[in-house]
Order: structure tokens, then C-alpha cells, then sequence
């Protein structure tokens, strides 16, 4: 049986063609078939899960199976009950799968692989959000099939961008007007046709013609060259445009089918200062350690008064944020460094940001400073993602 | 209940300048924070009694002080 | 009607970029000529993207360029290079060079494929490097550096039942890269299997092959190695005069000043790049290598067969190693002259009489530029017979190929077996 990765090749773009044809016709009419698409993704999960990545098939059910339990039995216990014990009982049931399948490269357990699927941390995330919203009180109900459906909504399945459940269900369970939805299917086309341009033609020439080349000339210089200063630019373009266009195919098909995926990246090498750039940069996944994570963590703080000074609250909150996202990349040395870089990087942007308040007279702000600001930016991110790259590791431990 | 929302502002941003420009962006300008919306929802619960959960926080329409002003006053 | 106007605003642009590509790509294609810089320039590259195309090769090829078929030797570009005497003494012939690291015989078969007919009759010269017959013959990484799918729906468009074409279509499949294309491995499979191709492949193979050589034309240039600035500035040292006791002694010179820092007449260039650091490390470390035994030796019939089919008449250097290096790493010359003894019989056998037969040079001064590769006096050796033989004109050739140097047995045979067996013939 044939296998296929989403957006990998032409072939797939075709058959994404021809799938969602009847959602657009659909659509295009005010109708939602809604049994049609649950065959149409069913079609395309057996795709990407099927064929030789049979076990990543079987895997996913049972990962669904027990995770669906979860949240439903979650969901009936806060009918009645509110404990705190109980709730963090659940969040760690749910990331339980993925900390397993995120360690074991690390401990080297073989068996456990057999856990992992393409996607099991951006399900994960979506599991321990409708958790979240449940205590919080914010979900009251849950539709199986609609859980199914967000869970498993097959553009996003892979890499995101990560939505959230009740902004999702309410695109889902109905149809958008024709004239919205003839303004979501030209913005989704064009953001197809762009990430082509990202991926297969940008990314290619970064990631395919130009990063070997400068790795090769890099590991034969040695330690640090001009070589690796090159490979720094051409691995943080890389980066983004295979991930940017990724996540354009993956909003644009959402909209094709009437879901307004968020958006993942907002020209992120523009942003001003660090903490602009993760408001730019791999959003649904930042803005989902924000809320989830971040608020929650200082709100905690902040209500029980653990912690008296506002700032020392802030960058517990932030090292903690950045220290969670480094290990969730992989249990190695530079994952974690990157975490603690950017965790440091946005505390120093957050003195500078007060005294700045403090001192807004005496310093310039005009079109030289700004420019100063992205360039510095910029580069303090390029440098980021090299250390992310593991490149340093094989230039200097290897 | 406009003032008190105003006093809570003016006192997280430590600046009086939210209460000349009412539909001034909050977040955008980077006068408001992840860390100051956490105070502020905190302080709207002890002064106003009224509960938003970090979860039901929609940045989109809590963005200016006008915004505010009416989201607290549609819960009050 | 408004919906259909929108619907044409978002998808018009869609399907017409849908229409220009396909026709574009499945258009039959146009003679549009390769200029001779590009040409120039590529006959040095030694480009991967030149090798596995087929655009620029066949324009070479109506022109007076020679396929130098071979492999890393060709990037030791000193004076006495056959591009650089070509150039510099005005030779009626321009070699081009087809082969890198790793171009062992398969990926030179599979190269000649989308060209065989502006090969026809033409002549050729192929450096048989005693490296590339090791065990496991070449490795399927290095084939898969100069293997396209161009070259393969080439091969397959014209591909038979026969005996030579299903052993190229195992052999294929046997590389990673054999089977990145559906369509590809199918065909392929049929063939090894013994079934003729249908219509309906060979009409899908044509379309498909439009489409892969329109990108050839496009791209191939691309990113080309320029090395013109380079070959003519070592071109410009050569002698005025082209005479053989004259072009020694500065092939000598050349080599005495070029390599000096090591105990082995090892260019200082590579000696500090690529030795300097290990060196020690590989004293009697080759004792074991072995280049008698191998599957090369029939990827090398098939080579051989495709040069009878183009009616082409080549001529075999076999270059020897570095006689200092070898008595260092514990390289056998016994091993060595085995080899030599089984390509050459191979070789003549089937009628495949021109041979520059190098293998004993090894421990002339300066005839290498390294461990394995000729330069200086050893291109110069070379040039001597390589020379005549492309710019005067030869007899045809009769060849009389033999399938047994296709059988298992004679890819391992060694040793005493092959001793034997080379003495009854």
C-alpha cells in the first residue's frame, strides 16, 4: 500500500485536489458535508499513517484511545468535582506518551519507539489545552466527533499550527457565508502557492544546494570560521521557509475546507526586539506555552503570593517557559542551551524595555534606531537557531 | 465602574497616559504584557468581582482601554 | 456571477500557470543552441549536474570534445593535464572530463545512456582506477551522486530483453536511487524481470524524459565548477614548444618544487589538507585491500558493452599507486599485478587493444601527484599515447564481447584460480 507525508510531494497536492473538491463545491453553496470530510480525512490519515508506517498507525490509535478516555473522564469528574490534585493528575496523564517517546532517544529503550507517530506532540498539545479549558471551566461540553475531528484534523496533523478546540468547533459546525468563504478559499490558494515558493524553491536552495556546501566547508575549517558565520544565515533561512511553508500549506488547505487555521509566522525577521519576535515566530506553539504555561505559572504566583518583586515573577515564568520548549525539542545539550539563550535574551529585553520607560526622553528613537533594533534582533535569533542546529555540537564534540 | 477599570490600568502600566487616549492599542504598543494582563485580570477580580480564566482570555477584545471598559462592564 | 468571477480570480492564475508548465515541460525540445563557453566551461566542471545530464554532453560531443571517462584523478589539475596540453599545444581534440569521486563503472554506463548517439563512432578515453574494483563494488551513496532519473527513463526507452539490459536493470534497482520514481522502478522491474515494456510505458517514459531534459537544459548550468581561470593559468607554464625531453624536465622541476614537505613526493597541497594529520595512523594499513574480487568487473562489461554498441574506439589507462605510499601502508603489488593481469585480459580478450598500461610507473619520481593520482610526469606519460592515438586516425575495431565476464565467477575469481585460468587462454 502506498504511504505518503503531507505536502512532501506533487502527487499529494494532486489527491489534495481532488479530496477536497466536493468540501469546495459544498462550501462554495453554504453546505457542510460533514460525513463527507470525516471520510476524506480518515482517506488521508491512512495515507500518511498507512503503507510501511503501519506501526505509527497503530500507534495513533492507541494514543487516541487512551487520551480520549482522559479528557471525557476528565469531563465527567468536573461536573461534579474541582480538585486541584485531580487536575494536575490529568495534564500529566496526557503528556505522559509524549515525555515517554521525547525520552527515548535518550535512555535508548527500543520498545518504547514503537510509541511515537508523526504529530504526537501537536495532538498533545491539543489534549492538555481542552484539560486546561475543562478545570478552567471554559468547555462545558464536548462532542466526541468534534473532539475527533479537532484532534485529528488532517492538514495540521503533522507540525501545526496548533488550534484551539472551541475556535475550531465553531468553524467546524457550520459553514461560513459564500462570501466569507470565496474570501478564505482565494487567501487559502494563494497561501498554498506561496508556501510552494518557501519550501520547494527557497528552502531548497537554503537547506538542499547551500547548507551542505557550507557544513562541509565549516567542519574543514574548523572550530570558528567565516564558514560558520555563513552556515548560521543559511540554516536560520532554511528554518524558516521549509517551517513557514509548511504551515502555509497546512492553513491554506484549512481553509480550502472553511477552518481559519491561525497563522504560524508573521514575518518573524522584522520583529524589534525578542519578545516581538516570538509573537512572530512559530506563534500558535509560542502563544500556546503563553497561555497555557506562562499566565498560568505567574497567575499562580501572583494569586498565592509566593513571590513578592513583579520582575522576579516575570523571569521565573520565562525560564520556565523556555526551559519546557528546550526540552520538548529533545533531551540534548543545545536544545536546553537554546531554551536558557532565549529565556535570558527575553529578560535582558525586558530590563532594557523598563528602562527605557524610565528614561524615554533622553533616549532617540527614529528610523536608524529602529533598523539597529531588527539587525540586533535578527542576529541575536540567527545565532539561537545555530545553537538549536546542533551544528556546534558536531563542530566541537564530534 | 469605568474609573475603577482606569484606576487598575494606570496603576499596572505605572502611567497616566491610558486614561488620555481610551482606544490606544494596549498590546501592540507593548504597554500591556502577558505579565501585566495577569495582574490586571487578578485586580479585576478583587476589585469588580469578576472571574475571566486565563483560557477565556481573548487578546483581540481586550486590546484598548474602551475594550476593557466594555467587556467588564457587559460581565459586571 | 459574481461567484464564478471570483472563483476565476482565485483559480484562473492556477490552471494558466497548470497549462504553461505542462506544455512547457512535455513540449518536445527545441534545438536551442549551447554556446561553447558553456560547453568550455563544463568539459572542466566535472560537475555532478553536467555528468548525469544529457544536453550539454551531446552538444560537446558533435563538437571535437573526447569523453575522458574516470574519476577523481581528472581534479588534479597541474600543467601536464590532458586539458591543460590540449589547450596549450592546440590539439585537434578538447578532452571532456566525465567523472568525481565515486564515478565508478555503473554510474559511467548510466551516464552515457541520453547520449549514445552522439557517441557513435566517436573515440574515448576511460582511466580504469584499480580503487573502484573493491569488494562490494560501488556504493550505492557514490552512484546515487551521479545517477538521474534522466539517465534511467534514457536507458529504459531503449531497453531490451536482453541478457547485458536485464543485468543494468538488477543492478539499478540494487541502488538506493533506482527507486525513487515509481514509474522508474516498475519499468525497471519488467526489464530484469525479462518482460518487453508496453506502449503505454514507453509513451509515459517519452513524456516523462521530455520533461526531465527540459529541466537538464534549464538547470545543469546552474551551479557549474568554473575552472577556465584555473586550467589556462596553468596551461600559460607550459613550454612553447611541445617536445618530450623538454616537457620532462619541467614536469620534473614542477614536482620537485610542488612536493616537498613529505617522505613520499606527495603534492604539499594535499599532504597538509588531507594527510598531514593521519598519516601515521595508516602504516600497514592496506595490506588487506583487495581489488581482484568484485562486481565491478562486470559493471565494467557493461561499460564495455555500450562502447560496442556506440561503435566507439577507446582507449584504457590503468594508473599505478604511489610506490613509496604503498611500501608505507602495505598496499600488495602482487594484488595489484593481479589486477592488472584480469582488467587487461578482460580488456584484449574482447578486442580492446589500446591500453596505457601505467601500472609499473609508481615509483618514478614525480609521476604521481599523490597516493593514487596521477600528475606531472605521470599525466605527461599518459599524454605521450593518449595523444597519437586521438589525432591520428585509428583502424575500426572489431570487438567480440564474451557474457562470462557477466558470471559471478569470473567477478570473484582470484588468486591461483585466476592465475590458472589466465595461463590456459
Amino acid at each position: 500500500m502506498i504511504n505518503m507525508q503531507p505536502y512532501q510531494n506533487p502527487t499529494y497536492f494532486l489527491y489534495l485536489l481532488v479530496g477536497l473538491l466536493p468540501i469546495m463545491i459544498g462550501l462554495l453553496y453554504g453546505r457542510r458535508f460533514k460525513v463527507y470530510e470525516t471520510i476524506i480525512s480518515f482517506v488521508f490519515l491512512v495515507l500518511t499513517f498507512g503503507g510501511d508506517k503501519w506501526m505509527q498507525g497503530v500507534s495513533i490509535i492507541g494514543y487516541l484511545i487512551c487520551e480520549l478516555i482522559l479528557i471525557f473522564a476528565y469531563l465527567h469528574y468536573r461536573k461534579s468535582k474541582n480538585s486541584t490534585g485531580v487536575f494536575i493528575g490529568a495534564v500529566v496523564l496526557a503528556i505522559l506518551p509524549l515525555v515517554l517517546v521525547k525520552l527515548t532517544p535518550f535512555f535508548a529503550w527500543q520498545h518504547l519507539s514503537l510509541f511515537g507517530f508523526l504529530g504526537i506532540s501537536y495532538i498533545t498539545f491539543k489534549v492538555v489545552q481542552i484539560v486546561m479549558e475543562i478545570r478552567d471551566g471554559t468547555i462545558k461540553e464536548l462532542d466526541f466527533k468534534g473532539v475527533l475531528h479537532f484532534l485529528l484534523f488532517f492538514p495540521t496533523i503533522s507540525s501545526g499550527p496548533i488550534d484551539r478546540y472551541r475556535r475550531f468547533i465553531r468553524d467546524y459546525d457550520q459553514a461560513p457565508k459564500q462570501e466569507k468563504y470565496l474570501k478564505l478559499l482565494g487567501k487559502g490558494v494563494f497561501y498554498i502557492f506561496l508556501g510552494f515558493l518557501y519550501k520547494f524553491v527557497l528552502a531548497y536552495l537554503f537547506g538542499v544546494v547551500m547548507l551542505p556546501y557550507v557544513s562541509k566547508m565549516a567542519l574543514a575549517s574548523g572550530g570558528i570560521s567565516k564558514w560558520l558565520v555563513a552556515y548560521m544565515y543559511v540554516y536560520a533561512m532554511d528554518l524558516f521557509f521549509d517551517f513557514a511553508g509548511y504551515s502555509l500549506f497546512a492553513v491554506g488547505t484549512s481553509y480550502v475546507m472553511g477552518i481559519e487555521t491561525p497563522m504560524n509566522f508573521n514575518k518573524p525577521f522584522i520583529a524589534h526586539n525578542i519578545k516581538d519576535f516570538w509573537n512572530r515566530w512559530h506563534m500558535t506553539l509560542s502563544f500556546w506555552f503563553r497561555d497555557f504555561i506562562y499566565m498560568r505559572l505567574v497567575f499562580f504566583m501572583m494569586k498565592k503570593k509566593l513571590v513578592k518583586s513583579r520582575i522576579t515573577m516575570a523571569n521565573i515564568g520565562y525560564l520556565t517557559l523556555f526551559l519546557i520548549m528546550g526540552l520538548w525539542h529533545g533531551l540534548t545539550w543545545y536544545y536546553i542551551v537554546y531554551g536558557f539563550y532565549h529565556a535570558f535574551a527575553i529578560i535582558i529585553c525586558d530590563a532594557w524595555l523598563r528602562f527605557k520607560k524610565k528614561h524615554k526622553k533622553q533616549i532617540p528613537s527614529n528610523k536608524f534606531t529602529e533598523i539597529f533594533a531588527i539587525v540586533l534582533t535578527f542576529h541575536v535569533v540567527c545565532f539561537s537557531f545555530l545553537i538549536f542546529s546542533g551544528f556546534l555540537d558536531t563542530l566541537f564534540f564530534r | 465602574m469605568k474609573e475603577t477599570v482606569l484606576d487598575i490600568l494606570a496603576n499596572i502600566t505605572g502611567d497616566d497616559e491610558v486614561r488620555e487616549d481610551l482606544d490606544m492599542e494596549l498590546y501592540e504598543s507593548g504597554i500591556l504584557d502577558s505579565m501585566a494582563t495577569v495582574e490586571m485580570l487578578l485586580e479585576l477580580q478583587m476589585q469588580c468581582g469578576i472571574e475571566v480564566p486565563v483560557s477565556d482570555f481573548e487578546r483581540t477584545e481586550w486590546d484598548t482601554p474602551n475594550k476593557i471598559i466594555a467587556k467588564v462592564e457587559s460581565m459586571g | 456571477m459574481n461567484v464564478k468571477k471570483a472563483l476565476f480570480n482565485i483559480f484562473g492564475p492556477v490552471i494558466l500557470a497548470a497549462l504553461i508548465l505542462i506544455t512547457i515541460l512535455v513540449m518536445p525540445n527545441s534545438s536551442h543552441k549551447i554556446s561553447q563557453k558553456t560547453i568550455y566551461q563544463a568539459s572542466l566542471s566535472q560537475s555532478k549536474n553536467i555528468f548525469k545530464g544529457n544536453v550539454v554532453k551531446r552538444a560537446a560531443f558533435e563538437e571535437n570534445y573526447v569523453p575522458f571517462l574516470g574519476s577523481s584523478e581528472f581534479s588534479r589539475m597541474d600543467s601536464f593535464h590532458p586539458s591543460s596540453m590540449a589547450i596549450h599545444y592546440d590539439r585537434s581534440y578538447r578532452p571532456f572530463l566525465l567523472g568525481a569521486p565515486g564515478s565508478q563503472s555503473l554510474a559511467q554506463y548510466f551516464g552515457m545512456q541520453g547520449v549514445n548517439a552522439a557517441l557513435k563512432g566517436k573515440k574515448a578515453v576511460m582511466v580504469v582506477s584499480p580503487q573502484w574494483f573493491v569488494k562490494k563494488g560501488i556504493e550505492t551513496g557514490a552512484f546515487n551522486l551521479y545517477y538521474s532519473n534522466l539517465e534511467a527513463v534514457s536507458w529504459l526507452l531503449h531497453a531490451t530483453t536482453s541478457q547485458v539490459d536485464r543485468y543494468a536493470a538488477k543492478r539499478l534497482l540494487t541502488m538506493t536511487a533506482g527507486q525513487n520514481s515509481n514509474l522508474i522502478r516498475k519499468c525497471l522491474a519488467k526489464i530484469a524481470d525479462g518482460q518487453e515494456l508496453t506502449s503505454f510505458d514507453k509513451t509515459y517514459l517519452k513524456l516523462k524524459y521530455n520533461q526531465l531534459e527540459r529541466e537538464d537544459r534549464w538547470f545543469s548550468t546552474l551551479a557549474m565548477n568554473d575552472r577556465i581561470g584555473k586550467i589556462e593559468r596553468v596551461a600559460d607554464k607550459l613550454p612553447v614548444q611541445e617536445d618530450f625531453s623538454k616537457l620532462d624536465e619541467v614536469a620534473y622541476k614542477m614536482g620537485q618544487k610542488s612536493a616537498n614537505n613529505n617522505q613520499f613526493d606527495i603534492y604539499n597541497k594535499f599532504w597538509n589538507k588531507r594527510l598531514k594529520k593521519s598519516w601515521k595512523h595508516l602504516k600497514h594499513k592496506q595490506s588487506h585491500f583487495d581489488y581482484v574480487s568484485s562486481p565491478e568487473f562486470a559493471d565494467f562489461e557493461l561499460v564495455l558493452n555500450q562502447f560496442k554498441a556506440n561503435k566507439m574506439n577507446v582507449i584504457f589507462v590503468i594508473p599505478p599507486v604511489n610506490t613509496k605510499w604503498m611500501a608505507y601502508t602495505g598496499l600488495s603489488q602482487e594484488m595489484l599485478d593481479d589486477f592488472n593481469a584480469k582488467i587487461t585480459y578482460q580488456l584484449k580478450s574482447q578486442g580492446f587493444n589500446h591500453i596505457v598500461d601505467l601500472s609499473q610507473d609508481g615509483g618514478v619520481d614525480y609521476f604521481m601527484q599523490d597516493t593514487i593520482h596521477l600528475g606531472w610526469r605521470g599525466w605527461l606519460k599518459m599524454d605521450q599515447a593518449v595523444s597519437p592515438f586521438l589525432s591520428e586516425k585509428q583502424a575500426q575495431p572489431t570487438y567480440h564481447l564474451n557474457k562470462y565476464f557477466f558470471s559471478k565467477e569470473w567477478q570473484k575469481m582470484q588468486g591461483e584460480e585466476l592465475s590458472n585460468f589466465l595461463k590456459d587462454k
